[in-house]
């Protein structure tokens, strides 16, 4: 009995010591790996990688290696439910054979990346090549590298990236945008080739309405007025003007449609070198005024706080709605065959930003940074093969890696008729009934983003309809290069606190905006908002925002 | 001193030695199969719950991916300072702790009172029907619940029709922020109380029938069973469940809230975990989320620890 | 006497009637939307709003793109062995644990009922989880969903203050007949607690069958992905809010609705049938038999 005493005590003892030492163990493992940087700055020492070709000039493709390096990435949702993983996909099959390196994938659950990212810096299990969007790291890119995570890039894109490094040096403005403040290279980057690629949303609004009350596509806030007034009173529209509620109120508002005819926008914006805050000026007060009078008079959905895309489409279908601010792809490309179906008239057209009086140029507009956050790729500090991996990752830049990564494999998802690559059947109506986004994603990269530069002619046959791709010119008609804040980045100790400060504002500004525009507060409450805002520091914020658009412009 | 003495159930002569270290023999000399059965389960715990425990410090630092948690700078209070400093601390603690009291006062005593009801029921078929029926939208996805009742309440909808007639003014329920909780907390009934009736149904099981035989013979209606028999029978059920609530007091889960609140409303249906998402939207922040988490749990603690001892002294239930 | 007693008890029974069918018909809309909603025909079911009483049309086509998808297959498989598995360790550790903490004049019981308390309120996050689910070699396998949740704190609770329930006699004329715990355990409280049995096998069922977040931290296996995992991605893939840019045809927008109550029906039909299952344990005074025998 004594004897199963003291076993009894020595096991419950030594259960409670394993689990100690388990806990020691696990939760030293994290910190020796990231406790071993190697210096960033000198050129990596790993000699094994066997590159052929000329040393700093142009690699041939397929490089001459039997190095696999490993390659974590999201898998689109483009791809979701048609293959399993990336090892499966036409794509990045083809990738592999011509550039010569094979490729093993850490295939991440489609919006999973953020939490997998997390587990797998902890975990020291690091891969050589990351695709993430480094922008959202916490701190910024910089501190990613001087936390000693990826590689600060410039000597390998100088010696081993020919065709990046050409790129960059031919386009200044884009060199700026992907560097850090301190001019470091964090990743292969997303690039959007061409202006036109950059606009996609805008006002929407239905075409054969407008032709059977012989009104003009609206182009002032008084022309809007009438025309929103003529919808309800001759169409029958029980909510003219509608739009989505999430994540924020009038959500698409926040890229200038409507409140740019007030000479400001929702957020932070440029005016003469100075950073300014929308809803602080008196311009947004005016623009609350006018939305205020036309909810009240019913031009605007009733329940406009609640609204999300599967209200928008029965606001659609069921002719509730004659306009809103969408997306050529979501909003035209949904809902015109949603509409054609029950009226064969029915016809979605872009309408221009407004103004507010005729013959302005609009003030502000949707327009994407052409340094894109998605489809970055960072090589990892602890890679064995870092010039392999940019000699790879450089691939995307080259001529035949540019037509590669736009459009595919030549005769099987595009064929060359005179200069122009044009999209095979395959992809633009797939024998399977597949839809064209999930064979595009199969073939190439240009629909979901990645290391390289996107091609404008993947647009001009992606979007199908003529009214889209007229939608484009229509809304590039603005301002907005003048307004926009290109992308800067706080330093790591100011991004706290602006944060801190961002979500109260934000908060503020959201309710502040719904309450007066639905009465439930008067216009004049707008003063008292405002100083709502100072106390919030708004001005520190401004400060922020300002300091780094210096550092950005010396860059 | 440790001699093999046959096991007694229960000491009611006073012990002579009471020193710690006898007390400590004779316990285990008596209870060693006992902790021979504990080990696996405070094993599990050891490994799983208390090793990994030593990440919340996540809430002191500034946490970067790349450094670790134990290699993380030390911030100390900085994040907690923030949340408590923050524009909106007060609206969000108030509006959290209202809507936790409303749903305990109006939504904890419905599964209690639908138990009841189920258990008067005679006839085996209906029983089992209303059982397996009322406890469905526990299982159907929040979103689409949400999405019922915001086109319910929404200008044009059922519910939104029906008090219109009675005299609302139809706008949007869900613009108003006075109607928020009450919305919230119905709806919350709504999708609970079938399955929370589960537990109380199976404690139910317990009673003696013959206590109502006597009961019945003495002239008790159904309602007068019902209260001092039945209510009494599942007391000791009751009363845990409602401590353990109190221990969740500040844990208004926020998906819900997110999928029927808008700005309109933020003055009552922002909470702290609807408020810490939209924080975690701009940055990482997972030591902010991590400190608020703390903060949350270190004031759920002492509400459960406040409940339990006041349950002790007023009837003989309570977790420790 | 007697007549009055049958109409007071009559008008309750008519009350409690009413009260219940209420209530059944409002709980059992939301399922009923959801399944009419999944055999719509997309089109119709995008412009509908309010209330929804039999299908839009007809149409299989969402089905059809859920089972489509071998990885349902997969999952289902998957979640159907985590169920077996670790609704089994589930109730056998929980029982484990609930005997122990209902003894009376067990020394250490306070110590281990705060200790394991504790946990409910404070833990280390994702990462240390990770760490220690790595350090114990469970990653990529389906134990990694049920050993590290071998035991949910709320359940041990309830199943304690069930036990704390049965009468002190049965388990001492049974120590007086030589009966060591497990026999106890096994052979008398068991039995007696069916109820609460029956309770703590659906609760754990419903976690395990609801479980993906974890799964998707721990497991890269897709072969091993469990079923609300699998239907996720194939949820947010068609999800109407992800298809921002191009040409996908409005078909594929609109079917994406009807996939998303396709989807739950899928989710959710199997694990409501657990529940009539389980109600046959509810059995009344099963115990009285025990105190008079």
């Amino acid at each position: 009995m004594r004897h199963k005493q003291k076993t009894v005590i020595a096991a419950i003892v030594t259960v409670l010591w394993l689990g100690v030492l388990l806990a020691a163990c696990s939760s030293n493992s994290s910190a020796p790996s990231a406790g071993n940087q190697p210096a960033q700055t000198e050129p990596p020492k790993s000699g094994t990688s066997a590159t052929e070709g000329e040393g700093s000039g142009g690699v041939t493709y397929p490089i001459q290696t039997d190095v696999t390096l490993t390659y974590w990435l999201e898998l689109t949702g483009n791809l979701v439910g048609v293959k399993a993983s990336h090892d499966e996909v036409p794509f990045f099959q083809e990738l592999q054979k011509r550039t010569g390196v094979p490729l093993k994938f850490i295939s991440v659950p489609n919006g999973k990346a953020k939490e997998n990212l997390n587990v797998m810096l902890a975990s020291g299990d690091y891969p050589d090549l990351i695709e993430y969007n480094f922008l959202d790291f916490p701190g910024g890119p910089e501190k990613a590298i001087s936390d000693g995570y990826i590689l600060k890039l410039n000597d390998l894109i100088d010696k081993h990236a020919p065709n990046l490094k050409k790129y960059l040096q031919e386009h200044p403005e884009i060199d700026k945008m992907v560097k850090t403040d301190n001019g470091n290279y964090f990743a292969f980057p997303f690039i959007r080739g061409d202006d036109y690629l950059r606009v996609y949303q805008g006002p929407i609004i239905r075409k054969d309405w407008l032709d059977d009350l012989g009104l003009p596509v609206p182009e002032t806030i008084d022309e809007w007025y009438t025309t929103l007034k003529a919808f309800k009173e001759q169409k029958g529209a029980a909510a003219p003007f509608a739009q989505v509620g999430v994540p924020r109120p009038f959500n698409e508002l926040g890229n200038g449609a409507f409140v740019g005819a007030f000479g400001v926008t929702r957020d932070f914006y440029l005016e003469d070198g100075k950073v300014k805050f929308g809803p602080m000026e008196p311009g947004y007060k005016e623009f609350l005024a006018t939305f205020r009078k036309w909810y009240e008079e019913g031009l605007i959905d009733k329940n406009i706080a609640t609204i999300d895309m599967k209200a928008m489409d029965a606001n659609f279908s069921t002719g509730a709605t004659g306009a809103t601010v969408q997306n050529t792809g979501a909003g035209i490309g949904r809902w015109q065959p949603l509409l054609a179906e029950k009226d064969p008239k029915a016809l979605l057209v872009a309408a221009p930003y407004p103004v507010l009086n005729k013959g302005d140029r609009p003030f502000y507009g949707q327009k994407d940074q052409p340094f894109s956050p998605g489809g970055m790729v960072a090589i990892s500090a602890s890679s064995k093969h870092p010039e392999l991996a940019a000699q790879m990752l450089d691939y995307g830049y080259s001529p035949e890696g540019h037509m590669f990564y736009n459009f595919g494999i030549e005769g099987v998802s595009y064929t060359m008729e005179g200069d122009y690559p044009k999209y095979t059947e395959l992809l633009l109506k797939n024998p399977d009934g597949l839809a064209p986004a999930q064979v595009f994603s199969q073939y190439t990269r240009a629909n979901y983003n990645g290391p390289f530069v996107q091609d404008r002619r993947y647009i001009e046959q992606y979007l199908v309809l003529d009214t889209q791709r007229e939608a484009l010119e229509v809304w590039s008609q603005t301002d907005v290069d003048k307004h926009k804040l290109p992308p800067v980045t706080p330093t790591p100790e100011e991004s706290t606190e602006f944060a801190k400060i961002k979500t109260d504002l934000d908060t503020l500004v959201d309710e502040m905006t719904l309450k007066i525009i639905l009465g439930t507060e008067p216009v004049d409450s707008f003063e008292n908002y405002v100083e709502k805002m100072k106390s919030i520091n708004i001005d520190r914020a401004i400060e922020i925002m300002q300091a780094a658009l210096d550092r950005f412009n010396k860059r | 001193m440790a001699k093999n003495t046959p096991v007694e159930p229960l000491p009611s002569v006073p012990v002579r030695r009471s020193s710690f270290s006898a007390r400590f023999i004779r316990d285990f000399a008596l209870n060693k199969h006992l902790y021979l059965m504990m080990i696996p389960v405070i094993a599990y715990y050891f490994i799983f719950h208390y090793a990994p425990m030593y990440g919340a410090v996540i809430a002191f630092k500034e946490y970067s991916p790349a450094r670790g948690i134990l290699g993380s700078e030390w911030v100390g209070f900085a994040h907690f300072n923030d949340f408590f400093t923050s524009y909106y601390f007060w609206r969000i603690l108030k509006n959290t702790v209202i809507i936790s009291l409303l749903t305990l006062c109006f939504e904890f005593p419905t599964p209690i009172i639908l138990a009841l009801l189920i258990n008067e029921v005679r006839n085996q078929v209906f029983k089992r029907t209303v059982q397996t029926i009322t406890y469905m939208p526990y299982f159907i996805s929040l979103v689409v619940i949400c999405g019922m009742i915001k086109d319910f309440t929404n200008a044009g909808g059922i519910i939104n029709n029906l008090f219109t007639y009675l005299g609302y003014d139809g706008n949007a329920m869900l613009q108003k922020p006075e109607l928020f909780r009450p919305i919230y907390v119905l709806s919350e009934i709504w999708q609970r109380i079938g399955w929370e009736s589960i537990i109380y149904i199976a404690a139910l099981m317990s009673i003696d029938p013959e206590q109502y035989e006597a009961a019945r013979m003495d002239g008790a209606n159904r309602l007068q069973q019902m209260w001092y028999i039945t209510l009494p029978g599942i007391l000791p059920v009751i009363v845990i469940m409602f401590i353990l609530r109190m221990g969740n007091l500040l844990n208004v889960g926020f998906e819900k809230i997110i999928l029927l609140y808008n700005p309109a409303i933020y003055e009552t249906a922002d909470v702290i975990s609807s408020f810490v998402y939209r924080k975690g939207l701009l940055e990482f922040g997972w030591s902010y989320s991590s400190a608020v988490g703390l903060f949350n749990s270190v004031i759920n603690l002492m509400l459960l620890i406040a409940a339990n001892y006041i349950s002790r002294k007023v009837n003989d239930t309570s977790l420790w | 006497m007697k007549k009055s007693a049958n109409i007071s008890d009559a008008l309750f029974d008519t009350v409690i009637y009413v009260l219940l069918l209420l209530l059944v018909a409002v709980t059992l809309y939301p399922l009923i939307y959801v399944a009419f909603a999944s055999v719509s025909e997309a089109g119709r079911l995008v412009e509908h709003k309010g209330f929804l009483f039999k299908p839009l049309g007809f149409s299989l086509e969402a089905y059809k793109s859920v089972f489509d998808n071998k990885a349902i297959l997969i999952g289902y498989r998957n979640t159907f062995f985590i169920l077996a598995a670790g609704v089994t360790i589930n109730l056998l550790m929980t029982s484990l644990g609930a005997y122990v903490l209902s003894r009376k004049n067990v020394m250490w019981n306070r110590f281990f009922i705060f200790f394991i308390l504790f946990t409910m309120f404070f833990s280390g996050g994702l990462i240390p989880m990770y760490l220690v689910v790595r350090g114990v070699g469970l990653l990529d396998s389906l134990w990694s969903t049920i050993i590290p949740f071998a035991v949910n704190t709320f359940n041990l609770i309830i199943m304690r203050t069930a036990f704390m329930a049965i009468p002190v006699e049965l388990e001492e004329s049974a120590k007086m007949d030589g009966a060591s715990h497990f026999t106890i355990l096994f052979r008398i409280i068991l039995p007696l607690s069916m109820p609460v049995i029956a309770v703590m096998i659906l609760y754990y069922a419903v976690e395990k069958w609801n479980g993906w977040f974890y799964a998707s931290i721990f497991i890269k296996n897709r072969d091993l992905f469990p079923l609300q995992l699998a239907l996720r991605e194939i949820l947010i893939a068609n999800s109407t809010e992800n298809m921002t840019t191009g040409a996908d045809n409005a078909d594929r927008f609109q079917i994406g609705e009807t996939i998303k109550y396709a989807t739950i029906m899928v989710a959710t039909v199997p694990i409501l049938c657990v529940y009539p299952f389980v109600q046959k344990y509810f059995v009344k005074g099963v115990m009285i038999g025990a105190l008079k025998g």
